[in-house]
């Protein structure tokens, strides 16, 4: 009986560590999310799935999940495709390389409000680095951070500045698991540069590339401090992401239910964007060469 | 029982300096029982210390203590608490910045679920009332009543306090908007010091002076105002955001269109002022206070930090009277929470006395530019001082006669907001002024009706 019970007892810390930060909060929105509350009183009335109903009828909903999928669409294969560009560059064991590699990966582990506090400043429009330097060459000063259009990339920049070095690290180490037997094959074969890049590498780190597709959609659909600090969703909702206004109407507004409901919608279309890349992306995955 | 163990649980329970301790334990070495007195000598000053920490512990009240201001003001308050705590020895109370009026907001309303709030708290004067009409904080009216204190508050000052005859907050830090600028800008740009700033065409035309002349230098004519000096234009334009008598919704009344229009032209028609001061209120007062812009409107309770940053060349005004000479009253009073024992709630009233006293109030309004709240502060060294060596720190307290109480329901924390985005529409040429505000004034009038205000 003990023998049965001891791998139960290894795995029960980690399991009730998953429950408690993820499994009950994930039911207690659920639950939260078909009542009316405001933090303030004891009173929860279930109010059904009306507060499902006012999210979908509410215009800050759709521009949230607008602005969420092309800040997705748009900074994914960018941080995707510049890591890899990198990482391709970097994978010799150089001093240079080694130098590079830490330099890329040092924002990863820089504070996110540190750097949204500094780049709001660098963009700033009438005081900021990047205008002083167009000024000085003679180009007019955008307003970065006021532009509907301009708020949204700086934002995606600023991201993909900041997430670029975790995925030249993983990409290295992709790479590296490539087996140099290959190359040596399609170098014999007489194969350019760009063809064995296109048809040895890119297929072979296909494994590595979809993990990295799976985190980064994850983290762009959940990218809320970068917005908070630099824009707070403005200028008048053009950078308002999903979880922003989760905040926004949780903590802002203290409608609770309503708040819980947008992280339950959130939740179900994660989830249904995972099925949906592993449907279409995962048969295309080689984990052997 | 190994002896060894037997002698060592004979030390511990051995009753102190009783006298028979020295004869029960019979120790064989010299080095052992030096070890043992010194296990003695150890466990006596550890109870001592544990009684003499309990004994402490017990007779002091804790009163925490949430709040919102950090750096010259955050140093003024240490200040207050400190001679609040000399002069009560049994009452300790433990402060903590927070953040700023939203952000208290927040953590007030997400930590009362998680049961994790203070005693006491800062709120902000329209936006107390959420918490007062959830039972959230304790009625002080008892408290005030039976306090000598509430014959010296001026009346403006006990009034924002209540709502619907009860007593919730006294207030601590109140201000009015005020008009800064810059006096070696305005001598750079070529214009008076004197030079009237009472309308709109006023502040208008010197802006546009400074940014024609100083411009080129990165010098912005006038700061995009704040929601709080937004709030102030309004009224100034002889209008309201909400009525405070009747609570209706007054964002759509022509002569607020009107005020908005106004100061959105300032950053997208006229651009004297920079948009940077739109998306990020924060960011406009570093840039006055970096000597970067000439005209800035904001709160009294900033004048402290101004005056640090641009010594004599701060100038203070009163707000423009463009249509008529109104200003609003902000600032927060203290709160104390129905959660805490009454004990507690006792003892942190006694603090929120102390801190609206003449004494404390004279301290907070020299070092803050806060308005003072107390009659008899005025009296005082501390503030006599203030006003002799201060200039403009009493321009505030010159507004005071058409200063007014803004609405505190329920819906003005949701007005507020949301009138962030409303304003940035406007402001950056997005939306048309009326157009925006006849929205926001019927999502405003739903949400009040769904409020139940």
């Amino acid at each position: 009986m003990l023998r049965k019970l001891t791998p139960y007892l290894f795995v029960a810390p980690l399991m009730i560590f998953i429950a408690v930060f993820t499994y009950i909060p994930i039911l207690t929105s659920l639950n939260l999310s078909v009542r009316q509350w405001n933090f303030l009183t004891p009173d929860m009335p279930f109010v059904g799935l009306r507060n499902y109903e006012e999210l979908l009828a509410s215009a800050e909903f759709w521009n949230s999940l607008r602005v969420t999928v092309v800040f997705a669409v748009l900074s994914v294969p960018l941080r995707l495709g510049a890591a890899l560009l990198i990482a391709s560059r970097l994978l010799r064991e150089t001093v240079s390389s080694r130098l590079l590699r830490g330099a890329f990966f040092l924002p990863s582990v820089t504070s996110i409000v540190s750097i949204a506090v500094v780049f709001s400043w660098v963009f700033a429009t009438d005081y900021g680095m990047v205008n002083w330097i167009l000024h000085l060459v003679g180009l007019g000063r955008p307003q970065w951070l006021q532009d509907p259009y301009l708020a949204l990339w700086v934002l995606i920049v600023v991201n993909t500045w900041r997430q670029l070095g975790y995925d030249i690290v993983i990409y290295i180490a992709g790479l590296q698991a490539i087996p140099q037997e290959l190359y040596d094959a399609a170098a014999v074969d007489g194969g350019k540069r760009f063809d064995v890049f296109r048809r040895v590498t890119i297929p072979l780190v296909m494994p590595t590339t979809y993990f990295l597709l799976v985190i980064s959609v994850i983290e762009a659909f959940q990218v809320f401090t970068i917005v908070n600090v630099m824009t707070k969703g403005g200028p008048a909702g053009a950078t308002d992401m999903l979880v922003n206004l989760l905040y926004e109407i949780g903590f802002g507004l203290f409608d609770i239910g309503r708040g819980s409901a947008l992280a339950v919608i959130l939740f179900v279309l994660l989830v249904g964007l995972a099925l949906l890349k592993s449907r279409i992306i995962g048969s295309k995955v080689h984990y052997e060469a | 029982m190994p002896p060894t163990i037997t002698r060592l649980v004979n030390v511990v329970h051995a009753p102190v300096a009783h006298p028979r301790y020295f004869t029960l334990i019979a120790i064989p070495f010299a080095a052992e029982r030096t070890m043992i007195r010194k296990l003695h000598a150890a466990v006596a000053v550890s109870v001592f210390a544990l009684l003499a920490v309990g004994s402490s512990a017990e007779a002091a009240t804790t009163v925490k203590f949430w709040h919102t201001f950090n750096k010259t003001n955050g140093e003024a308050l240490t200040k207050i608490i400190a001679s609040f705590e000399a002069a009560h020895p049994d009452i300790h109370v433990e402060q903590e910045f927070v953040g700023n009026y939203n952000d208290m907001v927040a953590k007030l309303q997400a930590g009362i679920p998680a049961r994790r709030t203070p005693d006491a708290v800062i709120l902000e004067i329209t936006r107390y009332g959420l918490f007062a009409n959830n039972n959230v904080l304790t009625d002080l009216t008892p408290y005030v009543d039976a306090d000598p204190l509430k014959n010296d508050l001026y009346d403006f000052a006990r009034e924002i306090g209540t709502i619907k005859g009860k007593n919730y907050v006294v207030p601590f830090n109140s201000s009015t908007p005020v008009l800064y600028f810059n006096k070696d800008i305005f001598t750079r740009a070529g214009l008076s010091v004197d030079t009237p700033l009472k309308t709109f065409d006023d502040v208008l035309a010197a802006a546009k002076t400074i940014q024609a002349k100083l411009g080129s230098e990165g010098i912005s004519g006038i700061g995009a105002p704040g929601q709080f000096a937004r709030w102030g234009l309004v009224m100034s334009n002889d209008s309201e955001l909400i009525d405070p008598k009747t609570n209706d919704i007054l964002l759509d009344k022509p002569n607020t269109i009107e005020a908005y229009q106004w100061m959105a032209s300032l950053v997208s028609q006229h651009k004297v002022a920079s948009p940077d001061g739109v998306t990020d209120e924060d960011k406009g007062n570093a840039l006055f206070m970096a000597g970067k812009v000439g005209i800035d409107m904001d709160s009294t309770g900033s004048y402290g930090g101004r005056k640090k940053a641009l010594g004599d060349n701060l100038v203070v005004r009163p707000m423009p009277c463009n249509k008529v000479c109104s200003v609003p009253i902000g600032g927060a009073g203290i709160g104390i929470m129905a959660s805490s024992p009454k004990e507690v709630q006792d003892a942190a009233y006694k603090f929120v006395s102390y801190a609206a006293s003449p004494e404390a109030n004279a301290i907070w309004f020299a070092a803050t530019g806060y308005l003072p709240i107390n009659k008899k502060s005025a009296t005082l060294a501390v503030t006599l001082k203030a006003l002799e060596t201060q200039p403009g720190i009493d321009v505030a307290i010159n507004s005071l006669p058409y200063a007014h109480g803004r609405a505190r329901t329920t819906v003005v924390t949701w007005m507020r907001t949301n009138e962030y985005k409303v304003w940035q529409s406007i402001a950056l040429g997005q939306r048309k002024a009326d157009e925006a505000l006849k929205d926001f004034a019927e999502q405003t009038r739903k949400e009040n009706q769904r409020a139940g205000n």
